[in-house]
């Protein structure tokens, strides 16, 4: 089976994160990067089917020269080999172009499945999986905290506010992680030096046919048009019970909407 | 002389923190310390997963090494996270069993080090006179006369710090006879790896210190801002940032002339860094400090059990003095 899981190098959610003044993109050289962290879920999930099926395990990224740290990361927890998407025409892509950027490059180089987490730390819009699916043609199984594979046949745990659905398919297929589908694992030493030696190759949006006129920041469909500092919180309501603090907490939770 | 570390070694150092702070070893630790190994053996193990273990046992023996500055990036991040365990013991029994002859029954045990199944203790006296977590060894050595010999742990000795469980030992049977040279490379390892836990554990007892001053309020402003207490900080600065290019850069003239200099150039320096840090750490964090519940107590004892572990300061001197005598 050929997996391909996408990562994404995002700014350690540990630090301050910023956006640049001057086109209002995320500003990469204020924080380290780091590997998305449920993207080390996802990670784990293909390493876990290609040990239970066989196959290949294949790390796609798209990002600055500074995401092949990320890559490696990657590399060293098992992956057999990497292709990265690196072009400044790909600077300041909405989840739109990035989409339609990934999945040209996953067409040219195939896959009978794609692993991604659900979301990633910075942007959070948590819909890369079902435009990738929609673009692709192939069946979206997101959300999934259990993944099983028979043959050509896939199926998942897709998590809900209930418990959760039970939703099949069949391969070629995308499919998104939750953090409760596994453990990721530690990169080992072997691992790290052994991923000095995995194939990264490097394409520029001409090697995987990407017209540019559909990615950048001139092509994205949504805009930033302001972003401020989120306000410090404000100080809670102290009440004081003389006798009726009962009432005064059922009026408080009644003007929330709780009661 | 190059002393950056590369990207392979960096991630390596990465991945030990987030596995040791995943871990909380504050409570293993004191589990430790109160005689159940359990959590701190699970915690072995997957360090030897890590490739922790396999550094200091020659490929040969189904190791990696000895690869000194990764030893010394691991042993760094041992030391910072207070990680209990006859580790750098084991990493000198690994040098000094490597240096024997191959066809050696005892050379046996690298793989099982390698693999993290073999726990190993040892006692060098005079400058290592106990038997550092003997019970939970599977191989206990020592050196007596010159000749590497089987260890018999008798009775347990408190140490300073309670997660270091000494052992006083009887030589038993002899295992090489002429091991002089082994052991004295297993020593300057050993001390090594010692110099590189006390620098982690310096910066560690830094970081909480710093975190402190930051958030303790007296006389209605954090303490941090008090200039006195900003000066003790940055003096235990100042020596760590002194003492870690010594240890690394004894890593590095490993196989050289100048390795057992180097080595307790790093010692001293990495011991007094890392005493000083403590002494800093308890006054900047007061009584608390010293509060057997909170964790940084465990670091402070541990930093000054550690200053006097393989070698004193005085007896590296002495080496030091020595060598530039020469």
């Amino acid at each position: 089976m050929n997996i391909v899981v996408c990562v994404k190098q995002v700014p350690d959610t540990a630090t301050e994160r910023k956006l640049r003044s001057d086109d209002k993109t995320l500003d990469r050289d204020a924080a380290d990067g780091v590997v998305n962290e449920l993207d080390e879920y996802a990670v784990e999930e293909a390493l876990r089917l290609k040990e239970a099926h066989g196959g290949e395990v294949t790390v796609l990224s798209m990002g600055p020269a500074k995401a092949t740290e990320t890559i490696r990361k990657a590399l060293a927890m098992g992956a057999d080999k990497a292709v990265h998407l690196s072009d400044d025409a790909l600077r300041g892509s909405d989840a739109l172009s990035t989409s339609y950027a990934l999945a040209e490059t996953l067409k040219k180089i195939g896959f009978d499945l794609v692993i991604l987490g659900s979301e990633s730390t910075d942007a959070r819009t948590g819909v890369l999986a079902a435009m990738l699916a929609e673009r692709l043609g192939t069946p979206q199984l997101t959300l999934a905290n259990k993944v099983e594979v028979d043959g050509s046949a896939i199926a998942i745990q897709r998590v809900t506010d209930y418990g959760y659905d039970k939703v099949e398919a069949s391969l070629p297929a995308v499919v998104s992680v939750v953090e409760k589908i596994n453990e990721p694992r530690y990169p080992s030493f072997k691992g790290i030096m052994a991923a000095k030696k995995k194939p990264v190759e490097t394409l520029a949006i001409g090697d995987a046919e990407i017209s540019a006129d559909q990615v950048g920041l001139a092509s994205a469909w949504s805009e930033v048009v302001d972003f401020a500092a989120a306000p410090p919180r404000a100080a809670g309501t102290v009440v004081k019970d003389e006798g009726d603090g009962g009432v005064k907490a059922a009026e408080f939770l009644a003007s929330k909407k709780f009661v | 002389m190059r002393f950056v570390l590369d990207a392979e070694q960096r991630l390596f150092g990465e991945t030990l923190d987030k596995l040791l702070t995943e871990a909380a070893v504050a409570g293993v630790a004191r589990d430790w310390a109160a005689g159940r190994h359990g959590p701190g053996l699970a915690l072995w193990r997957s360090l030897a997963a890590a490739g922790v273990l396999a550094l200091a046992v020659p490929e040969s023996a189904g190791g990696a090494g000895p690869l000194p500055v990764e030893l010394v990036t691991a042993f760094h991040e041992l030391g910072r996270h207070g990680v209990p365990g006859p580790y750098a013991e084991t990493v000198a029994a690994s040098v000094l069993l490597g240096r024997l002859p191959g066809d050696s029954s005892s050379a046996a045990w690298l793989p099982a080090i390698a693999d993290g199944t073999a726990v190993v203790s040892l006692a060098l006296p005079p400058a290592v006179p106990y038997a550092l977590d003997a019970d939970v060894a599977g191989l206990v050595l020592t050196v007596d006369g010159g000749e590497l010999r089987a260890a018999v742990p008798g009775e347990a000795r408190t140490s300073l710090d309670p997660a270091r469980r000494l052992f006083a030992i009887t030589p038993g049977e002899v295992i090489a006879e002429d091991a002089t040279a082994a052991t004295a490379e297993g020593y300057d390892m050993g001390a090594l790896m010692c110099a590189a836990q006390l620098v982690g554990l310096g910066r560690r007892l830094l970081e909480v210190s710093v975190d402190h001053a930051r958030t303790r309020r007296q006389f209605g402003r954090p303490i941090g801002e008090f200039q006195a207490v900003r000066h003790h900080l940055a003096n235990a600065l100042v020596g760590l940032e002194y003492a870690r290019p010594l240890v690394y850069g004894a890593a590095l003239s490993y196989g050289t002339p100048d390795f057992a200099t180097d080595v307790s150039a790093a010692k001293v320096s990495a011991a007094e860094a890392a005493y000083t840090a403590a002494r800093i750490a308890l006054q900047v964090h007061g009584a608390i400090g010293y509060t057997d519940e909170y964790d940084p107590s465990l670091l402070i004892r541990k930093a000054r059990a550690l200053h006097s572990a393989w070698g004193s300061p005085a007896a590296h001197r002495a080496r030091v003095m020595s060598a530039l005598a020469h």
